[in-house]
Formats: structure tokens, C-alpha cells, sequence
């Protein structure tokens, strides 16, 4: 039988509430699965809000209502944002974790994902927020945490914002020290016999500063970094994706067939939601993703809700400035093996635009099709794991 | 292209490198080549490939792990 664990930490409107809800109840009896596919649903963060608002708490219902499906909310942050509540109240099929509720949510999402891939030896987060403006590298702690507690090798895979964990010197007044954090994490893994691997993509630690030219030798060099995190190029930490491990981010999950990856490589969804060019995010997800593809691991782009965006019109970079071009990168890699490109029909539809002409071996996907791509269903032990990844 | 100062794309991914120079190539007319200061790593992982898709690649060093490459169509 297939299994999906998704976390979500960052805020679920309206939109992704409703094509969500589409593809589990389509991966629930609709025609893309000969059985239901058991799916947990772990939210924090932001994400808790969804479970009350007007907006989303109708569709988290229904979601939650199916007997495959188990929506788990994390207690300790439910109290924090003061919806503990409204939520014991108001969404009775909704599970609600924490220290005095049946374990605490992020070791509840550790042993999920430990007994979705037997026989793991570690798990991973890939973390794409900085720290102090964004709470998710405190959500990767508590994760990675439970990974150590559970007898597991944590890894870490810091990427776009997410390389500023590695600044020395971090002393935030009133936040939890993240960079200390990962220091004590590796040392506690290392004292336990479990070594961390640990790593900032090289691209993103360059461009943050962190990773500077040595003139005398011509090769970069950390600078103002902690001990704890290795800098490697963004290759060998996606050769990291082809392991029999589960691997989480700020959003997206996984999908296993039978028990783990087993002998064939994960493969990868990564779900562009950012407009193309005001935050690295697009970017940032299209270059893992054809680097990911290069490196042999099979590869699926989806341009979903704003990320569609990205395929409206034609662009077209002023000569003075230093950006790529999101479409021609589509453009030039259409002839990549392993990859491919997939737009959201429903999300080009809700913006009442259409894809450029140039970008015509664009897949167009509708719900039932992403969910098709999200668990593809199979039989046990032929189908891939997949991995999904929302930028 | 012959005519512009080689641009410095050291600081690319190798992948990105890869992007760039397909971008660049696909609008090159034939007869014509790109230049640009490339890393050790970069002409060995993405730079001598395009050699086997037809295209003249050669390179030549300028400092410690500084490279300035040429592509011709």
C-alpha cells in the first residue's frame, strides 16, 4: 500500500487548500489508485491557521473526515497562536499532538517517517528559511531532534536563505540561538556514535557572503562560518536525494510504495508557487530541480498558483541587468533526461491567463493528473518513492 | 560575441554554467564563439562537454584555477 506524509509550516490559502483537497480525495477512490493511499498530514507553524479559517477549515474537514487520511496538528504551536481552542472545538477528526497529548508532534512525525522507510538510517531537512525572520529553522531543530532521539543520523541540507544558519556569531536576544542549536546537534549526534551531515549549497553561500575567493589560490573559502555546517555544491547534497531516507522541507512530503525507497532512487516534484523574478524561490526550485535531474534522479517541475506566472507571456531581461530568464532556463532544458515540466490547468484558469507559445512541451496537468504525479500508484516494490518539494 | 570582454562566470553552479552557456549558444550565429573566465571544475564538468555536441571548445589558463574558455559554433 502506498503512504504520504506531508509537513506544511507556511500559511495554506484558499487556493492550494482547494486542489489539495482535489488530490486526496482523488488519491482516495476517484479512478488514479486501485486502493487508497494512507496519507498524514502534519501541520505547524502558520499552516494551523488554516483549521479555522472560514476559508480552509470546510475542506480540512472533509480531508480529515476520510478514514485513510490523518490531519495531525502540533499542540505546543495551536497554544502559542491561541487555537488550541477553536480547533479542539471545531475540527473533531483533526489529531492534535503535543508533550500531554499521545507525544510530541515532531517525534510523532519522526516515527511516521521512520516506519514509512524501514530500515532508514537517517532523515534530513532541507531548510530554505533564515533564521529569526522565519520560525521554520526552529521547526528543523525540533525535527532534527527527533531524528537523533529516535536513533537516526540527522541531516541537514541548507539552501537558499537557509545558508545564513551557518553565520558565526549569532546572539539573538529573544529567539532561540539557531546557530548554537546545530552546533550542539552535530556534537550530541556525534558523542551518540550518529555522525550529522551537515551541508550549505555553495551557490547560495557565495552569493550570502559566506563563501569567499582567496586570491592567492583561486578557491573559496568559508567566512564568518559555525563549525557544525560543511559548504558543498549543491550536486553532492542532491546526491544525498538518491538515499533510502526521508528527506522534509518547510513544505512538501513524500510518498512511499511497499516500505521505503528500496532499491530505486526517490523521485522528485518540485512545485514552483513564487512568481518568477521578486524572491529567489522560483529560481531557487528550478535550479534544484534541473540539478537534480542531471545528477539521474527523475525530476518533475509543476508550476502551480502564482508560479504560473513564470510561463505567462514572453520575458525578457533588460541588458543591464544580471538575472536568468526563467523561460529560456525551461527553454534550453526541455532535452534534460529525467525532466520534465507540468503546469496546473486550475491555477492558469483562477489567473484567466495562458502559457507562452515558446514553452509548448509545458505539460498541462488537472488535479486528477497531480495527484497521479504526487502518488503515483503502483505495484508494491516497482513504483518509486517520490519526494515533493514546494518553492 | 568576439568582440566583448569575456564575462566571469566562476562563481556559476556547474549546472547553472551548463544553463547559460545553452542560452547563449542557442542565439550564437554560426562561425561566431562565446568567451569567459570559467573555474578548473567548470571546463572539466560542463565546458569540454559541448565538444561532443559539435561545438569547438578550447581554453587556455590565466591564474591559479582561472580558465578563459572559448565556444565556437
Amino acid at each position: 500500500m502506498a503512504s504520504s506524509t506531508f509537513l506544511f509550516c507556511d500559511s495554506i490559502y484558499d487556493e492550494r487548500m482547494r486542489w489539495f483537497r482535489d488530490i486526496i480525495l482523488a488519491s482516495n477512490g476517484t479512478g488514479t489508485s486501485a486502493e487508497p493511499v494512507d496519507i498524514r498530514i502534519f501541520l505547524t507553524g502558520d499552516a494551523l491557521f488554516s483549521l479555522v479559517d472560514a476559508r480552509t477549515r470546510p475542506a480540512w474537514n472533509a480531508v480529515s473526515a476520510i478514514p485513510s487520511v490523518q490531519v495531525i496538528a502540533d499542540a505546543d504551536e495551536l497554544q502559542l497562536q491561541g487555537l488550541y481552542d477553536p480547533v479542539v472545538s471545531g475540527c473533531s477528526h483533526v489529531l492534535i499532538s503535543g508533550a500531554d497529548h499521545g507525544g510530541l508532534f515532531w517525534e510523532r512525525l519522526v516515527a511516521a517517517l521512520k516506519d514509512e522507510w524501514t530500515g532508514t538510517k537517517s532523515a534530513a531537512f532541507l531548510l530554505c528559511n533564515s533564521p529569526y525572520m522565519s520560525r521554520v529553522p526552529v521547526y528543523m531543530l525540533r525535527f532534527l531532534s527527533g531524528v537523533r532521539s529516535a536513533g537516526l543520523s540527522p541531516e541537514l541540507y541548507t539552501y537558499l536563505d537557509g545558508v545564513h544558519t551557518l553565520h558565526d556569531g549569532q546572539r539573538p536576544s529573544e529567539f532561540e540561538n539557531i546557530g548554537r542549536g546545530v552546533a550542539a546537534l552535530a556534537d550530541s549526534a556525534a558523542l551518540a556514535g550518529r555522525d550529522a551531515w551537515f551541508a550549505a549549497c555553495s551557490r547560495c553561500a557565495t552569493a550570502r557572503g559566506y563563501y569567499q575567493m582567496n586570491p592567492g589560490t583561486g578557491f573559496c573559502e568559508p567566512a564568518s562560518c559555525i563549525q557544525g555546517i560543511t559548504i558543498r555544491p549543491l550536486k553532492e547534497i542532491l546526491a544525498r536525494f538518491s538515499g533510502d531516507h526521508p528527506i522534509i522541507s518547510h513544505g512538501g512530503g513524500m510518498t512511499v510504495h511497499g516500505k521505503g525507497a528500496g532499491a530505486r532512487i526517490p523521485h522528485l516534484a518540485v512545485f514552483i508557487t513564487y512568481p518568477p523574478y521578486c524572491t529567489e524561490w522560483a529560481f531557487g526550485g528550478l535550479s534544484l530541480a534541473i540539478a537534480a535531474a542531471m545528477g539521474g534522479i527523475r525530476t518533475t517541475v509543476v508550476f502551480i498558483e502564482d508560479g504560473v506566472y513564470a510561463l505567462h507571456g514572453t520575458h525578457q531581461v533588460p541588458g543591464n541587468d544580471k538575472i536568468f530568464n526563467i523561460q529560456e532556463m525551461i527553454a534550453v532544458t526541455t532535452d534534460v533526461e529525467g525532466l520534465s515540466y507540468a503546469v496546473h490547468v486550475p491555477s492558469l484558469a483562477e489567473r484567466g491567463i495562458g502559457i507562452s507559445g515558446d514553452l509548448s512541451l509545458v505539460r498541462e496537468v488537472t488535479n486528477d493528473e497531480l495527484a497521479r504525479i504526487m502518488f503515483r500508484p503502483g505495484l508494491e516494490g516497482t513504483t518509486p518513492a517520490m519526494r515533493i518539494i514546494f518553492f | 560575441m568576439d568582440n566583448h570582454e569575456p564575462k566571469d562566470f566562476t562563481e556559476l553552479t556547474c549546472t547553472n554554467l551548463m544553463i547559460k552557456l545553452k542560452i547563449l549558444l542557442s542565439k550564437l550565429p554560426t562561425g561566431n564563439q562565446v568567451a569567459f573566465f570559467a573555474t578548473r571544475e567548470q571546463v572539466d564538468n560542463t565546458c569540454a562537454p559541448f565538444s561532443g555536441q559539435g561545438y569547438q571548445v578550447s581554453w587556455k589558463q590565466e591564474a591559479e584555477n582561472r580558465y578563459l574558455v572559448r565556444i565556437g559554433k
